[in-house]
């Protein structure tokens, strides 16, 4: 399945580019993008987040579920067919719902914070802001764990460097009889 | 202390600058070719990489833009830093290995280079080359001219240099950053870069120190002041909202691995194993580097507020209005010394390329070889290109903005749209085809460039970056999926499967 991931990469930045259009021409919102501060200069408020969200919620939180979908992808593409192994796709599936899980998480708080006009904090931020800056911040962190400690396993084994070296010394050959 | 406030500020700076000036000195006795030059022998250790790539990724739009941004529309531009962690993650998977390989396989200097190799096309170096060039006027332009506007506000503050003019500022700063990069290039470049790292993570942690405290109630209750105000501002989606935030994740996380003054300082690590290290340190750096965009600019929207502080006349008067009334004068010092480090570490980055593209590629696809005597004009074309480039921010100053404005245009979303499909998924997919290349950046280049000269505005705060980003990824893998598999280099085909 994995032989074949650069065309599941394809359907999802499709899919991204449909999303994209039915965003463009869904109901607009006036000042969907922000308006100024009726006070201070230079800054800008949101103002009512439901109806910013009214038309546009469900395409967004697609959206972004897509492009985590894309960033794993990606992240399986980077590494050679021979060593996307059963422990390295379940690695990048447990990272892809841990990302798929903060950004439910973040999308849902803020929701219900809309709905109830009220929000607990965590370290400093409200909860659903939380979400977003811990959350996304470490929701990456299985990743590098993958690419740091699984590195001679997954990216760049002993196997590799020998025959990366070999292929050096063929062409240092070459170059020489030329 | 506070009485000489000004005259720590400007100490702090004048060391800065003269480490780099003795840097620079103390690097062209290592700069003995070319490849000294551009890709520093490709000799350097897993520390050096690490600091110089979290360091030229953080340029001073995160020390004066940054808080900017998040004074004036809250939440929404934390996606650009909060994606941090996810970019560089997709940039070590996709690019450090196969860019490293392929360099050292074929002896390449720069990016474009990498690129000719991959797919045996001079006209993908060219069009490679060519969006570096335009790229790298249009960001030089705005760092020499954001580092003069810093120079004349801190030296304006004291009596000797009162009416210090900025085309003086422009002078000294970039005569400093010409001296270092010519003498030294890329080594000199590196070694400033891990200063300037350690300044920009001091710095960071400091501030986040400082800002904590100026409410009693910390950071909760700076959230607090904000969310009274307009709780949209201080939610996930900021004031820009829902889609304006997930173009910036997009655009800044996988773009990330399209930066080419960024996946040029790959290819330069001494051994390939050192990958391992090095995407965990760059990215701790950044995090810690990172913290003065988030704290000083939640802090100074809710200290105007809640009328501890006057309005700013400009967003990104944040930083410095921060500092002159919240920050001890050494802190103070350390700050503006690291937002010259951020500027700097940006700019020598990005000359470095400009020259490599200018006197290497650009010649190598229009007649198959460079110039001779590379390095002589290496040092020759950094100084014209600096200047060029000064002159450009004086002119955008003083006349006219449209030019380096759209200049401006060719900046990290152009790059990230025309250079992530060609070389991060071209890198790892032997199906890639110069049809699939040359299409995906065309398309990204015209949408980057009639988006900003028509000043279109895109519904929910869709980006032009964000659109020219999947359309170029749609472009260059369909394009390719229909067109000829390529016949690739035995010597490319067995990097590509490793």
């Amino acid at each position: 399945m994995t032989k074949h991931v650069i065309y599941w990469i394809f359907a999802v930045c499709l899919a991204m580019g449909l999303l994209l259009l039915m965003i463009g021409l869904a109901d607009t919102v006036p000042n969907a993008g922000g308006q100024p501060h009726p006070e201070y200069p230079g800054m800008v408020i949101g103002a009512d987040g439901a109806a910013r969200l009214a038309h546009i919620g469900s395409l967004a939180f697609l959206f972004n579920s897509l492009l985590l979908t894309l960033v794993v992808g990606l992240c399986v593409l980077g590494v050679s067919e021979r060593h996307r192994s059963r422990k390295f796709l379940a690695g990048m599936g447990g990272s892809w719902l841990l990302m798929l899980l903060i950004w439910w998480m973040m999308f849902s708080t803020h929701q219900e914070f809309l709905v109830m006009g009220e929000t607990g904090y965590f370290m400093g931020f409200p909860i659903p802001t939380a979400w977003q800056m811990y959350g996304t911040w470490l929701g990456a962190i299985p990743l590098i764990v993958m690419y740091s400690y699984g590195f001679r396993t997954f990216i760049y084994t002993h196997e590799d460097e020998a025959e990366f070296d070999a292929l050096l010394k063929h062409a240092s050959r070459s170059s020489q009889q030329e | 202390m506070e009485a000489y406030r000004q005259e720590i500020i400007v100490g702090s700076v004048v060391i800065y600058m003269l480490f780099c000036v003795a840097t620079g000195l103390w690097a062209m006795r290592r700069t003995h070719d070319s490849s000294d030059f551009f890709v520093a022998g490709r000799g350097l250790g897993p520390i050096v990489v690490a600091l110089a790539l979290f360091s030229s990724t953080l340029s001073g739009f995160g020390f004066v833009g940054g808080p900017g941004l998040v004074y004036s529309i809250g939440v929404s531009s934390f996606w650009m830093v909060v994606i941090s962690s996810t970019g560089y993650a997709v940039g070590f998977f996709l690019v450090a290995k196969r860019i490293r390989m392929i360099a050292e396989l074929r002896d390449c200097l720069s990016l474009p280079d990498v690129v000719a190799a991959r797919y045996g096309s001079d006209a993908v170096r060219f069009l490679i080359a060519l969006t570096i060039v335009l790229g790298v006027m249009g960001y030089l332009a705005t760092q020499i001219l954001a580092m003069a506007v810093v120079m004349q506000a801190i030296l304006s503050g004291t009596e000797t240099f009162a009416n210090i003019g900025l085309v003086s500022c422009v002078v000294i700063s970039s005569a400093v950053l010409i001296f270092y990069c010519v003498t030294g290039g890329i080594i000199a470049s590196v070694y400033t870069d891990v200063v300037q790292g350690f300044i920009m993570m001091i710095a960071g942690s400091l501030i986040l120190m400082t800002a904590v405290s100026v409410f009693d109630g910390g950071m909760q209750e700076a959230t607090a002041i904000i969310l009274a105000d307009d709780s949209e501002a201080i939610m996930p989606f900021g004031s820009a909202g829902v889609m304006a935030s997930l173009g910036w994740f997009f655009v800044f996380g996988l773009g990330l691995a399209g930066q080419p003054h960024l996946i040029t300082k790959m290819m330069m690590n001494k051994k390939m194993s050192d990958n391992r290290s090095i995407l965990p340190m760059s990215l701790f750096g950044y995090v810690m580097a990172a913290l003065l965009w988030i704290s000083i600019g939640i802090v100074m929207r809710a200290a105007v507020i809640d009328g501890v502080v006057e309005p700013l006349a400009l967003p990104d008067d944040a930083a410095s209005t921060f500092l002159s009334i919240f920050a001890n004068p050494l802190l103070a010092g350390v700050v503006f010394a690291g937002l010259f480090a951020a500027i700097m570490s940006t700019s020598d980055a990005f000359l470095n390329i400009g020259t490599a593209a200018i006197i290497h590629d650009i010649p190598k696809a229009l007649r198959g070889r460079s110039v001779d005597n590379e390095l002589f004009w290496a040092r020759v074309v950094t100084v014209l290109l600096a200047i060029v480039a000064a002159g450009f921010a004086l002119y955008s100053h003083y006349a006219d903005a449209t030019l380096v404005a759209l200049l401006g245009a060719f900046g990290w979303g152009t790059f990230a749209a025309s250079i992530f499909p060609v070389v991060a998924v071209g890198l790892n997919w032997r199906g890639a085809t110069v049809a699939g290349a040359v299409t995906a950046i065309s398309a990204a280049l015209l949408i980057n460039f009639v988006v900003q000269l028509a000043g279109m505005v895109l519904p929910y705060g869709i980006s032009g970056p964000l659109v020219a980003f999947v359309t170029s990824m749609i472009l260059f893998i369909g394009v390719s999926l229909l067109t000829k598999k390529p016949e690739l280099a035995p010597d490319i085909e067995k990097v590509l499967r490793i």
